[in-house]
């Protein structure tokens, strides 16, 4: 069984705020296998761009975007395994985002689409998914 | 590294919960199931290598590129 993801509005702190929730990785990120705590912090007021920052090593953060306003047609499908690994049995809970590598210069930024980050907004649990097989690129340019 | 001979619809464990077992062998290719807690990531060996890598190269940019990727996605209205 899947489902498909619907589009929600992240809902996190300002960069102003002082105690941001925490959200733990139910699965560390591949490279990554020490970090598991993170926060997202919102970096301009049109809510296009996040960074999803270890809360125990914040020299560790990822550059992370809503899919929609980037790619519109963007619409992973989740397993139920995944599902059931973040306690979720409503996938409308999920916020996802993309992880964003910069590289040389910002034109040529790119989005794993492969791998999102999903984040469910009621438990705050969250893990990188791996849409095996669904053919989607782990470098697709943001065209900006 | 371990060598184990192993037959179709054998098995291999891997510590207490971690189970795989031959399915089938035909010519050069051999299936594999897997049965592994949840919580462990069972991935090809390359799809996690590339993946690796790109989480890798996406970690820690410098302020002066996330300065340039927030200031290129600002709305046109906003930029006067």
């Amino acid at each position: 069984m899947s489902a498909p993801l619907t589009e929600t509005t992240p809902s996190v702190s300002s960069p102003e705020t002082d105690e941001l929730p925490i959200i733990e990785l139910v699965r560390p990120m591949p490279g990554f296998p020490g970090h598991r705590r993170f926060v997202l912090v919102r970096l301009d007021d049109a809510g296009l761009l996040y960074t999803f920052t270890s809360a125990d090593a914040p020299e560790l953060r990822f550059l992370v975007i809503p899919p929609l306003p980037f790619f519109p047609n963007y619409a992973p499908e989740v397993d139920s395994e995944t599902l059931e690994l973040l306690g979720v049995d409503d996938p409308d809970r999920l916020l996802v985002l993309l992880v964003v590598t910069v590289g040389g210069s910002a034109r040529e930024a790119t989005a794993n689409l492969m791998a999102p980050i999903l984040v469910d907004q009621v438990n705050r649990r969250a893990v990188q998914a791996v849409l095996t097989g669904s053919g989607l690129p782990v470098r697709a340019p943001l065209g900006c | 590294m371990l060598v184990l001979t192993r037959r179709p619809g054998e098995s291999v464990m891997i510590g207490d919960d971690v189970v795989v077992t031959v399915l089938e062998v035909r010519g050069d290719v051999v299936r594999i199931g897997i049965r592994a807690p949840r919580d462990v990531q069972v991935h090809r060996e390359e799809v996690y290598r590339e993946l690796r890598q790109a989480n890798q190269e996406a970690a820690s940019p410098n302020e002066e590129a996330v300065r340039d990727l927030a200031r290129l996605l600002q709305p046109p209205a906003s930029e006067s």
